[in-house]
């Protein structure tokens, strides 16, 4: 793992403790956004008063805990990133449908299978590693980045079902994000570091001035306490077999998108990144499930990694893990103190539109940045193309795609799900016929050049190889292919892959080649094609990882290893 | 030559020929980039900027051939720098040991203000 210069405190770095504890204000502050959800949940179970602040205070605890499991490094349990948890809507639909056929015992009862169904999951990851190659994985992270744009927009423009936009909600929300963004572009220092606090405060402070922040309307009738233990009351456990399918896709949906989010820490950390690592993910997956049992048993929805947190590790430069376990600590000690809970509660929409739209950016533009890396031929184009569209068709007629069956809806109704689905079988399907052993041959006395970059150009995209290590393997043939000179016979290119290791295996007329190690000096290349010759030969056995010659018969065969 | 997609054109700005190369330089095609820097010194320029931009990669054919051209045009009093090396161009010079057998400038802006 190499540190990217531009990260102030990388992941095994401990920021002082003033920037620590800022940073996990700041983090606690974007994941508040996504109470929303238990809210919603809970008014729909007619919860109100101070046993719906019980439940806001209770999802804290959850998602503190959910948040500690997650971000942890161990062996079986955490991915070790800065990963923290939230709320999200994949376990909205089947939350509600459990709602309503059974009550909020069978919301949370479910939700604890749910995280069972994950972290029974986590240790089988490896074996699925062909289903989430890296170009899918950055086409999962673009889609979060996408979906969460989308939500941003819509809480910033105050669009509530057919209403249109609403002139206060936009001004808030514009100063709110043009100071986040202000700071984070124009600023260094602190003022950068913490540009997603300063912006969601002067949001507060719009907010307050332009009349949308109602604090009222969350403080109970009865008044707030300093520190209180949130009621336990409305707990209870129910299982029902009817619903069981919902949350076992909404299980899976969680899993693959704590995978994206993951997989994006990691390369947020790492400048020599290549793919996902997947004890890492599988830490992850299973922190993640333990985190959604414990939602359950405290009565909450399911919680999953925050992909907007990761986002704002981007922005920040602070990707440091201690962060992860501060704010899991933070937001534990603030679920017993009611005034958190009511200030969270009640956070105007535009003020959660403008920190969603802000994260976004950086979100999606590193899914981008993972699939253009990728040489992608007319397979995975089309993987990748149909995919974003479905994704974004989910979001545009979610109308339409919530008329599925309710054991599909978390799937249709989620533009993240469908489209990780989509890109996921689409590319189990479009394996069919895709070679992993290729070959061509040059005949006596040909030198196409050409023939030889096309063939290897068009199988690296086929095999969606990273660009660099297939263009060090076209240089090299090449290169070689000179070593050899003119050739009697024919010449055979055999090319394998793996998503580890791309190799080359050329096979040629005459014993063993003979490749020297010296490097010449600038005036020996030029005093004779001897020393032209020497050149070629350090100049391919620098380019290959690996390279070995052997006679085969009266032939020889030349094997350049790239580490993929 | 059948088998070369590379590209050579050449244009004056100031005192200074710009050679622009596009494509792959290798040993079925080095010997057009030879002759045309020759020509360029035989012709009288002294100050010879060659353009890699365009470049997608060059063999130990052509890292020869431009070592011949510079020693070609010490022997003329002229110079020849080459600019705008791509990653992967300039990693291939660095792998060779020859990064410090030419001289070179980062842009084609910056080598033009060297030579003014």
């Amino acid at each position: 793992m190499v540190r990217p210069p531009e990260l102030l405190y990388a992941v095994d770095e401990t920021p002082p403790a003033a920037v620590l504890v800022v940073s996990a204000i700041q983090h606690i502050a974007v994941i508040a956004i996504t109470l929303i959800f238990p809210l919603i949940i809970a008014r729909e179970a007619g919860l109100s008063g101070a046993r719906l602040l019980d439940m806001v205070s209770l999802s804290m605890l959850a998602v503190g805990a959910a948040t500690l499991f997650l971000c942890i490094r161990s062996r079986f349990v955490g991915c070790g990133y800065l990963v923290p948890a939230s709320y999200t809507a994949i376990f909205m639909g089947p939350s509600q449908y459990a709602l309503q056929l059974g009550g909020l015992g069978l919301v949370f009862g479910m939700t604890v299978v749910a995280g069972l169904v994950q972290v029974a999951v986590a240790p089988v990851l490896h074996r699925l590693r062909a289903l989430l190659p890296s170009e899918i994985a950055g086409l999962v992270i673009a889609i979060v980045g996408l979906s969460i744009a989308s939500l941003g927009l819509r809480y910033s423009l105050g669009i509530t079902g057919g209403g249109g936009i609403q002139p206060a909600n936009l001004a808030v929300a514009g100063i709110s994000l043009a100071t986040m963004v202000a700071l984070n572009v124009w600023t260094r220092g602190y003022a950068r570091m913490f540009c997603a606090l300063i912006g969601l405060i002067v949001g507060y402070a719009a907010s307050a001035a332009f009349g949308v922040l109602d604090m009222s309307a969350a403080i109970p009738g009865e008044g707030l306490a300093m520190l209180h233990l949130p009621d336990f009351g409305h707990i209870g456990y129910q299982f029902d077999a009817l619903v069981l399918a919902p949350f076992v896709v909404a299980a899976l949906a969680s899993t693959l998108r704590v995978m994206g989010d993951v997989t994006n820490a990691q390369r947020l950390n790492d400048k020599e990144w290549v793919r996902p690592e997947f004890r890492s993910l599988a830490g992850g997956a299973a922190g993640n499930g333990l985190g959604t049992v414990v939602c359950g048993l405290l009565g909450c929805l399911g919680s999953n990694s925050y992909s907007s947190c990761v986002g704002l590790s981007a922005a920040t430069g602070i990707t440091s893990r201690s962060v992860g376990y501060a704010l899991g600590v933070g937001l534990i000690v603030l679920a017993f103190v009611p005034a958190a809970a009511v200030l969270f509660a009640a956070m105007p929409a535009p003020v959660m539109g403008a920190s969603l739209f802000f994260t976004s950016a950086f979100v999606f533009t590193s899914g981008i940045q993972m699939i253009t890396a990728r040489m992608l031929d007319a397979r995975k184009t089309l993987i990748i193309g149909f995919s974003f569209a479905m994704a974004v068709m989910a979001d545009i007629h979610h109308d339409v795609f919530m008329t599925a069956p309710v054991v599909l809806q978390p799937v249709f109704g989620n533009s993240l799900v469908l489209g990780t689905v989509c890109a996921i079988t689409l590319n189990l399907i479009m394996r069919i016929g895709v070679r992993q052993h290729v070959g061509m041959e040059i005949g006596p006395g040909q030198d196409d050049r050409s023939a030889v970059e096309q063939f290897l150009t068009e199988q690296g995209a086929r095999w969606a190889a990273r660009r660099d290590i297939m263009n060090r393997a076209v240089f090299g043939v090449v290169q070689l292919l000179e070593v050899l000179g003119a050739q009697s016979g024919k010449v055979e290119i055999e090319a394998s892959f793996d998503e580890f290791n791309l190799d080359v295996r050329v096979r040629h007329p005459g014993g063993a080649l003979v490749i020297p190690e010296k490097r010449p000096t600038p005036r020996e290349i030029v005093a004779s094609e001897e020393g032209e010759r020497l050149l070629a030969c350090y100049l391919l056995r620098r380019s290959a990882d690996r390279i070995a010659c052997r006679a085969l018969g009266d032939r020889g065969e030349v094997h350049l290893h790239y580490d993929h | 030559m059948a088998n070369s997609p590379l590209r050579i054109g050449h244009s004056h700005s100031g005192q200074v020929c710009i050679v622009s190369l596009d494509g792959r330089i290798d040993s079925t095609n080095s010997s057009e980039v030879l002759t045309q820097l020759n020509d360029l010194l035989a012709s009288g320029e002294k100050h010879i900027l060659v353009d890699f931009s365009a470049v997608l990669y060059l063999t130990s054919a052509a890292f020869r051939v431009l070592l011949v051209a510079t020693d070609e045009a010490q022997r003329r009093a002229a110079s020849i720098a080459l600019c705008s090396l791509a990653e992967r161009v300039r990693e291939l010079f660095e792998m060779g040991g020859l990064l410090e057998a030419f001289t070179i400038h980062g842009s084609r802006e910056e080598a033009l203000a060297q030579f003014g």
